[in-house]
């Protein structure tokens, strides 16, 4: 109990709460997401209760005014000392890129698997190769100094201690090497040697007497009276790390999106356009390490938008497709196919100058690499008879898997223009007819 | 996370109880008188956590908490966090303080939570309660019980969570004005005030005794229980609610649990309301005090008053209502009225001035000058403390001076602590700081004769010197608390917001128009926009649902009404807020209420002639059976008991647009 699990329920509920995901793409409030974050309103988690009617209500300002005049914004009364928010924010169930890519898979029973592309980066990885030489700086001094420390405790000897065995009446070096041997003491016969003759040789009747009367001190004790002085370090016991490579292919994608903002798209088909874009980039960002985005709006010209402005555009003039295949193709050299995925974006109502379809698009879309090409033709109220850049696409990209033509007239078809493109993507590369 | 756990920051804790020491010295010797206060310091996520749970550590699981929490962190995030503090009203108080805070705003919120701790124990809504609120006890209990039954494998969360989001709508629908009763089942509901079972009547006990016998009395109150319209919604909910059992279509007793749950968060409801209630003059009582001490006081350190300064500023700079502003405004125009009068009292009782010749006769610049604190009660320094002894000796706190004066107290700064209550009011008397020189000016003739139809005596007094030499300095102070003790929000700005008030402040009502489809400035005069702002403090700021009849239709149904003071309900909202009700009744639900209507066609025809349309009153039943909603029009005849006879809080004018 406790906050982290009133988060979690208050996270539960608005997800029980929220606008299902087809029913936000298809007329939701895009406004509140962001680029990298998809906020989808919760339906009223507030608790209601009986309250006045907002409007009716009134309440008291502060300031300048005679009656009849406007009052700017709405002051909202005094801090609610106790209860919560009774503002006009919103609650949302917040989504990153990620999950809303698997949400939209789900719904749509996809599974775009991103692709890799060529370019291998090496990473570096842990430090976990071993090698016996190597620049210093890379010594692995924990394993040195705990080898050199192993070899001391081996050979460690209370000196002091195993001298008054040599004081033991009639003992001689032999008899002290081999009591210690026995005692697991790692003298060494010729230090024995040296030792003797020892002054006070008889000090000891016998060996027990010995053993009672003198303490043996420790390896631990003797380190900490006298120090670590000298450990003995060996080079043999010398070990270099060296961090593992990791061969990494970075999933890149780059998404070109282009909109025909002549004249002709007003405001309804701009909110088309919106609706099949903004998920779409959601949905590439959520499959990819690495994602950028570029905005190109066109009319007889092109030219490159911030995301911001994309969608709101509007300008006066005619239209030429081909233009903003131009530009897309200038940025495109910025990010080479060898290694990056692209995919190239294009809305408008289908209509373009004369011949431009035929004559420069299209051949400017079979130069053009990308993983998919995609031109969505919004169209709510029907069209010209030059409205035709759509159907000829088609035709000519007929049987090709990597142009997709979609039509949309109304927002109930969002969905299913996403479902279009993103299956296009999905399928495996058909083979190609004999 | 429970109160006690805070080991490590109780030792940076330790670094104010100096402060707080000092605080509660100085807070004593003004005249207040705190419940004890246990001091906490928390980083910034535990302050967020705090304010999210209503200033407690511990409370029942439910997913609100943690929608609380996010707005509070988003709010945080966007830089509009103004709490310095959070107090809670317990005995002992328990103050949260940011640690981050620097020691000016440490300070500052030592003195305003002082403030707060005295507002609590002498209110008497707070005392409404109870005399032990033992409150986080309380809170951490009622979170066991529900954790409990959540984990009862019969009962289990989701239907508890189910359960309290039935309830909790209606938490607000209780009688804040009666003292809590935690038990649902005393009979209090027909008894008036005087105990007597008939209301009013002017006759003596026999003979009431001999008309009103025992058998009229039980059968009075039999009626009264079904007939008088009763506040307390959520009692009355308790005691005769069931439970809509879906199975057999039926409606059954509540489980204990059930019950339990609704005493949970019935007991809660009260424990709130008084904070609810007094909002405004809590608020501003606490800034009062704070700057007293504060600024006035030097509590601050020299280095420390910039801060403090910029603190104020924060906290009462915040645009539109603000209470800590407002309540602030009204406790200091509370004081100078009651200092006003009593000075004005004195110059009456001179031997030959009266109301007609006052204004012209006084000099009020030498009066004020007379008012000032005479040294060296104004400043006292080293040099000057042994002056205090030629002083009237109830000025100052003899024990204290003499401790000073031999060396065995160390003023350090704090001159107070050698004065007594009626030498600080002397030293802070309101009427001669810079911003109050006006007021004793501002006497008009009608104020004078009011006053001095009360004198007794007229001549008391040889000449102004005299009289002002007697002035009582302590008669503001004495007024607020007098007044701290006895109003909630509604009476205090009821009483206290004058004409003059709302004229100098600026204050004005607006109203939606549907002649212009926006918000509009509707009224300036005071009486309006007094109304207008008691709208917002009256029943929580909430419309009146009162109960009207338990067994309506003659079908056990629940009528509800509403008390339509001029404004409409959301309806939406109470439509879902009539579904939690029969959640709690079992039996289809009813609320009666007005609407005021207007067709499209009116509303045309005003944006056309740029006149606001008069629209219609319509009574209204709306009324859900557990699957269905329906609204039904109502005759005038049925609805007449709840329209808006006695006050309108709807400030549009006859000819607005």
């Amino acid at each position: 109990m406790g906050l982290k699990d009133d988060l979690q329920r208050y996270r539960a509920v608005g997800e029980e709460r929220r606008q299902d995901l087809e029913a936000f793409i298809t007329y939701g409030d895009l406004g509140p997401s962001g680029e990298s974050s998809v906020r989808i309103p919760i339906k009223i988690v507030e608790l209601p209760a009986f309250r006045y009617d907002q409007q009716d209500r009134g309440g008291v300002g502060q300031g300048e005014g005679e009656p009849g005049d406007p009052v700017s914004a709405t002051p909202q009364p005094g801090e609610d000392a106790k209860a919560g928010d009774e503002g006009t924010d919103h609650d949302y169930y917040e989504m990153d890129p990620e999950e809303f890519a698997q949400e939209l898979d789900e719904a749509l029973g996809l599974d775009l698997e991103p692709k890799g592309k060529e370019v291998i980066e090496e990473k570096e990885g842990d430090f976990s190769e071993v090698s016996l030489t190597g620049p210093r700086s890379t010594l692995d001094i924990e394993y040195f100094f705990r080898e050199g420390l192993k070899r001391k405790l081996a050979t460690d000897v209370d000196e002091d201690y195993v001298r008054e065995a040599l004081r033991v009446s009639g003992w001689g070096v032999d008899e002290v090497f081999r009591w210690a041997r026995g005692q697991r003491i790692p003298v060494s016969r010729q230090w024995l040697a040296q030792q003797t003759p020892i002054d006070d040789a008889d000090r000891w009747p016998d060996i027990e007497a010995m053993e009672a009367s003198v303490e043996q001190t420790s390896t631990l004790e003797r380190l900490r009276t006298d120090g670590l002085r000298r450990l003995p370090f060996r080079r043999e016991d010398e070990r270099f790390r060296h961090p593992e490579i990791i061969e990494e292919r970075e999933k890149n994608v780059v998404v070109v999106n282009i909109r025909d903002v002549s004249g002709s798209m007003r405001a309804d088909k701009r909110e088309l356009v919106e609706r099949v874009f903004t998920p779409l980039d959601w949905y590439l960002q959520g499959k990819y390490d690495h994602a950028e985005f570029r905005y190109v709006a066109h009319d007889a010209d092109a030219w490159e938008v911030d995301r911001g402005d994309f969608f709101g555009i509007r300008s006066g003039g005619g239209t030429r497709i081909s233009a903003a295949y131009e530009r897309a193709a200038e940025i495109l050299e910025e990010y080479p196919w060898s290694e990056w995925n692209r995919y190239v974006f294009a809305a408008g109502d289908s209509e373009n100058s004369t011949n431009d379809t035929e004559d420069r698009v299209i051949p400017l879309m079979e130069d053009i690499d990308a993983n998919l090409h995609a031109y969505v033709e919004t169209r709510p109220n029907g069209g010209g008879i030059n409205a035709t850049h759509a159907d000829e696409v088609e035709r000519h990209f007929d049987g090709v898997d990597d142009v997709v033509v979609t039509r949309l007239t109304e927002p109930g078809g969002v969905i299913d223009a996403i479902d279009a493109i993103l299956s296009t993507e999905a399928e495996p590369e058909a083979e190609v007819a004999a | 996370m429970s109160l006690g756990s805070r080991d490590g920051l109780q030792r940076k804790a330790t670094k104010l109880t100096g402060p707080a020491e000092d605080a509660r010295a100085l807070a004593n010797k003004l005249g207040l008188h705190p419940l004890p206060v246990t001091y906490w310091l928390v980083d910034y996520d535990e302050m967020n956590r705090l304010i999210a749970y209503d200033g407690f550590p511990t409370r029942y699981p439910h997913w609100r908490w943690g929608m609380k929490y996010e707005r509070q962190r988003r709010l945080d995030r966007a830089g509009s966090r103004k709490a310095f503090e959070l107090v809670i009203n317990d005995d002992p108080a328990h103050a949260f303080l940011q640690e981050s805070n620097s020691t000016a705003d440490q300070k500052a919120v030592i003195t305003h939570v002082e403030a707060h701790a005295d507002f609590f124990a002498n209110n008497r809504w707070f005392g409404l309660f109870g005399d032990d609120p033992d409150a986080a006890a309380r809170m951490e209990a009622h979170a066991r019980r529900i954790e409990g039954y959540m984990a009862d494998p019969e009962i289990g969360r989701e239907a508890v969570e189910r359960w309290i989001d039935s309830v909790l709508p209606l938490v607000d629908t209780i009688d804040q004005y009666q003292p809590y009763d935690p038990s649902p089942d005393s009979e209090t509901e027909s008894e008036h005030e005087d105990g007597s079972p008939v209301p009013d009547l002017d006759i003596s006990a026999d003979v009431e005794g001999a008309i009103f016998d025992d058998d009229w009395v039980e059968a009075q109150e039999e009626l009264d229980a079904e007939e008088q319209p009763a506040r307390d919604v959520l009692l009355f909910l308790r005691r005769f609610g069931r439970q809509y059992d879906e199975e057999t279509g039926k409606a059954v007793e509540m489980a204990d649990w059930q019950k339990d749950v609704i005493d949970i968060l019935r007991a809660e409801a009260h424990y709130f309301a008084a904070q609810q209630m007094t909002k405004v003059c809590n608020e501003g009582w606490a800034a009062m005090w704070e700057s007293v001490m504060m600024g006035e006081e030097a509590f601050a350190g020299d280095d420390e008053f910039l801060d403090y300064a910029a603190h104020q500023a924060k906290v009462l700079g915040s645009p539109g209502l603000n209470p800590y502003s407002l309540g602030k405004q009204l406790w200091e125009h509370i004081e100078n009225q009651a200092n006003r009068r009593e000075v004005l009292e004195r110059l009456l009782q001179v031997e030959d001035l009266t109301p007609g010749t006052i204004v012209d006769r006084v000099e009020f610049d030498r009066v004020l000058e007379d008012l000032e604190p005479e040294p060296p009660l104004d400043s006292i320094t080293e040099e000057t403390l042994a002056d205090l002894r030629s002083l009237d000796p109830v000025k100052v706190d003899q024990s204290a001076l003499d401790r000073a004066l031999s060396g065995d107290l160390d003023l350090d700064g704090q001159p107070w602590r050698v004065l007594s209550y009626e030498g600080l009011a002397e030293r802070h008397f309101s009427l001669t700081k810079p911003q109050n020189r006006g007021v004793l000016r501002e006497v008009d003739r009608s104020l004078l004769q009011e006053i001095d139809r009360y004198l007794f005596e007229n001549d008391r007094y040889p000449d102004i010197e005299a009289a002002i030499a007697d002035v009582d300095y302590t008669a503001g102070w004495d007024k607020l608390f007098q007044v701290r003790e006895s109003h909630n929000d509604v009476t205090f700005i009821d009483e206290f917001l004058t004409p003059s008030f709302i004229r100098e402040n600026g204050y004005f009502t607006y109203e939606y128009s549907h002649a212009t489809g926006d918000t509009r400035v509707a009224s300036r005069d005071p009486e309006d926009v007094k109304r207008k702002l008691l709208l917002q403090f009256t029943n929580f700021g909430k419309p009146t649902i009162t109960v009207e009849d338990g067994n309506y239709d003659n079908k056990n149904e629940l009528l509800l009404a509403h008390q339509y003071n001029g404004i409409q309900l959301d309806f939406e909202e109470a439509g879902e807020t009539l579904e939690r009700v029969f959640d709690l009744w079992g039996r289809p639900v009813n609320l009666k209420t007005i609407v005021k209507t207007l067709d499209d066609r009116d509303r045309e025809v005003a944006r056309r002639r740029g006149r606001e349309p008069d629209p219609e009153e319509e009574g209204r039943l709306l009324r859900y059976d557990g699957e269905d909603l329906e609204i039904e029009e109502l005759e005038w005849a049925d609805v007449e008991d709840i329209a808006a006879d006695d006050v309108d809080y709807s400030t549009k004018p006859e000819d607005w647009l």
